[in-house]
């Protein structure tokens, strides 16, 4: 120890320090990610195993096995996808001319385009509950609960203004110069978008969507009060285990994993697409 | 000849969300000036004037005030109490997940997990495997101890909320908040370096403000979604015992769906989204004095 120079015992000192920080911030992470990380291992239980807590057991297949063989199941799995797609789908379709419009566009007044989007802003802070009840008696009444249509329409209603929200400051990065060249080559409006500035934007489109995605798949306060049994996503279907005091944990476990892997998967993957999105869409916008 | 057709650019989401948000939102609060009852037909649907918002409202003796009053304060301190937990452990977490440690993305996406889980799933999760005093690891930790556990979900319901709620809102105030900070220029951090300034100096002093509009943004973001939320209460304590752990989009779920007064349902919906707003406007203007003071 005595003959180290003092250049050796700094670096030795940072790396005792590196290696410190690393313990620390990994213990917090893995005691952060406990509760999902237990439910994981929780799936590969037998019922017998999952009654009391631990850690250490034979791992098994069978409880997934006999949670995804459930027709229940697969019905709601399929409900979920089939709502996430679609709702995805049509809010781009409909969000990303709006909010180039909305930039680009020139409007008999001036200030159309910007309290339009003010417009859909002030949409995004309506809860649910203040459209909740129009919806459920209609929904009720035209029998919509029964069609997967009626969430959807729902759904797209009420996602449309994030992914305008979150494109407007994408489109707000386009030069207007390009635009403009574009315009006087006597480019439509239409090419101007597909042609020129989706290509440009195609970050936020992405992220918008993968946001979406999330929303719609975690979503349970419209599903649930706008499906019936032949209809409900995901989140509602694990909504049922709730009355279940400490029963059935493992496949509760392995249900919730089938339900909470495709979110937290995509989530995982485009965090910093995401990260890019929401702090550009509202620390600039 | 093009100025004409730029709206049609518009038109159809314009309409959408209209159709789907604005007109069943004005009906609520026609809704809520009428005496409707969806399980008594036979007695019609009336015009109750303000009567729906006097039932919540009106205080006739003070030994007997309306529940209104309780539940708005609940959700008062379920929304604030848990906006402050997200932002000082989101901003200490953040603070932590900046350095570059071996392996700090798979740390960052563990912290991340949270956030991207349904609200039913992680409820019920924690009230079957953690919460529960017979089979949860918390009431098999706490009899190992010598220690006699409490079922929490009926003494305690809105801490656990709070709880549940941080849990996981705190990965997405850390999405936010962390790139704030990896925004800081590195210059920035050199001349803090050469200044010899302390960790809780550099910490709270300098960086804090640098990411204060950050901190805004997730603090305003997260009041919009969490003052929402109605699935995790519904899994974990029903808004029980009681009432004691409502929030008022769940008073308004459980006045329709088991009252069936469509009027009073949509008074209390009315009223909920006027607090709604009011909050986030108070907010934003604080944002934009803080913003104007900075610069």
């Amino acid at each position: 120890m005595s003959n180290m120079t003092l250049e050796q015992k700094h670096r030795l000192k940072r790396k005792i320090k590196t290696a410190m920080l690393t313990i620390v911030i990994f213990g917090i992470a893995i005691f952060y990610f406990s509760p999902i990380l237990y439910m994981f291992l929780s799936a590969f239980k037998t019922e017998h195993q999952a009654v009391m807590p631990m850690l250490f057991f034979q791992p098994t297949l069978e409880t997934i096995k006999l949670v995804l063989s459930d027709r229940n199941m697969f019905g709601y799995l399929k409900n979920s996808l089939f709502q996430v797609f679609f709702t995805t789908l049509v809010c781009l379709l409909l969000a990303i001319p709006a909010s180039f419009a909305l930039v680009f566009g020139k409007f008999r007044k001036k200030t159309t385009g910007e309290s339009a989007y003010l417009w859909f802003i002030t949409t995004i802070l309506l809860p649910p509950v203040a459209v909740i009840i129009p919806l459920y008696t209609w929904y009720q009444k035209f029998n919509l609960i029964k069609s997967p249509l009626g969430l959807l329409i729902a759904y797209i209603g009420f996602h449309v203004p994030i992914v305008v929200w979150m494109l407007h400051s994408f489109f707000k990065d386009v030069p207007v110069s390009i635009i403009e060249a574009s315009e006087l080559d006597g480019c439509s409006r239409f090419r101007q978008l597909v042609s020129i500035a989706l290509p440009l934007v195609r970050t936020g489109v992405i992220s918008a969507g993968l946001l979406v995605a999330i929303f719609v798949w975690n979503e349970f306060f419209l599903a649930f009060n706008l499906t019936g049994n032949d209809t409900a996503t995901l989140s509602v279907y694990m909504a049922r285990f709730r009355e279940q005091q400490g029963m059935f944990v493992a496949q509760l476990s392995a249900s919730s994993m089938v339900a909470v892997l495709p979110a937290v998967i995509l989530g995982w993957i485009t965090q910093k697409s995401l990260v890019k999105g929401l702090t550009l869409g509202s620390v600039k916008g | 000849m093009k100025k004409q057709k730029d709206w049609l650019f518009l038109l159809p989401a314009i309409l959408v969300v209209a159709v789907m948000t604005q007109i069943p939102f004005i009906l609520t609060i026609i809704y809520s000036t009428l005496k409707w009852n969806l399980s008594r037909p036979d007695l019609g649907i009336t015009f109750n004037g303000l009567k729906n918002y006097l039932y919540y409202l009106k205080i006739d003796d003070f030994q007997n005030i309306p529940e209104f009053y309780s539940i708005f304060w609940q959700t008062i301190v379920l929304t604030v109490s848990t906006l402050i937990i997200c932002s000082v452990v989101g901003f200490l977490f953040s603070i932590l997940l900046d350095h570059a440690v071996p392996g700090i993305n798979i740390a960052r996406t563990l912290i991340m997990g949270p956030f991207f889980v349904m609200s039913t799933a992680s409820g019920v999760i924690w009230k079957t495997t953690i919460l529960n005093t017979t089979f949860g690891w918390y009431g098999v930790i706490f009899k190992s101890l010598g220690l006699k556990p409490i079922d929490l979900l009926s003494y305690r319901p809105l801490a656990v909320i709070i709880l549940l709620f941080s849990w996981q809102w705190i990965p997405f105030f850390v999405l936010i908040i962390l790139a704030g900070l990896q925004g800081i220029p590195q210059d920035v951090e050199d001349s803090v370096k050469v200044d010899g300034a302390n960790w809780f100096r550099k910490t709270f002093e300098i960086k804090l403000p640098m990411i204060s509009e950050h901190m805004m943004v997730a603090v305003m973001l997260g009041l919009i979604f969490i003052v929402k939320e109605i699935g995790l209460i519904l899994v974990t304590t029903a808004g029980g015992p009681g009432t004691r752990s409502y929030n008022l989009p769940y008073a308004v779920y459980m006045e329709i769906f088991n009252g069936s007064q469509v009027g009073r349902a949509g008074a209390l919906a009315t009223m909920t989204v006027i607090i709604t707003l009011i909050s986030v406007n108070i907010l934003y203007r604080i944002i934009r004095k803080r913003k104007a003071m900075y610069e």
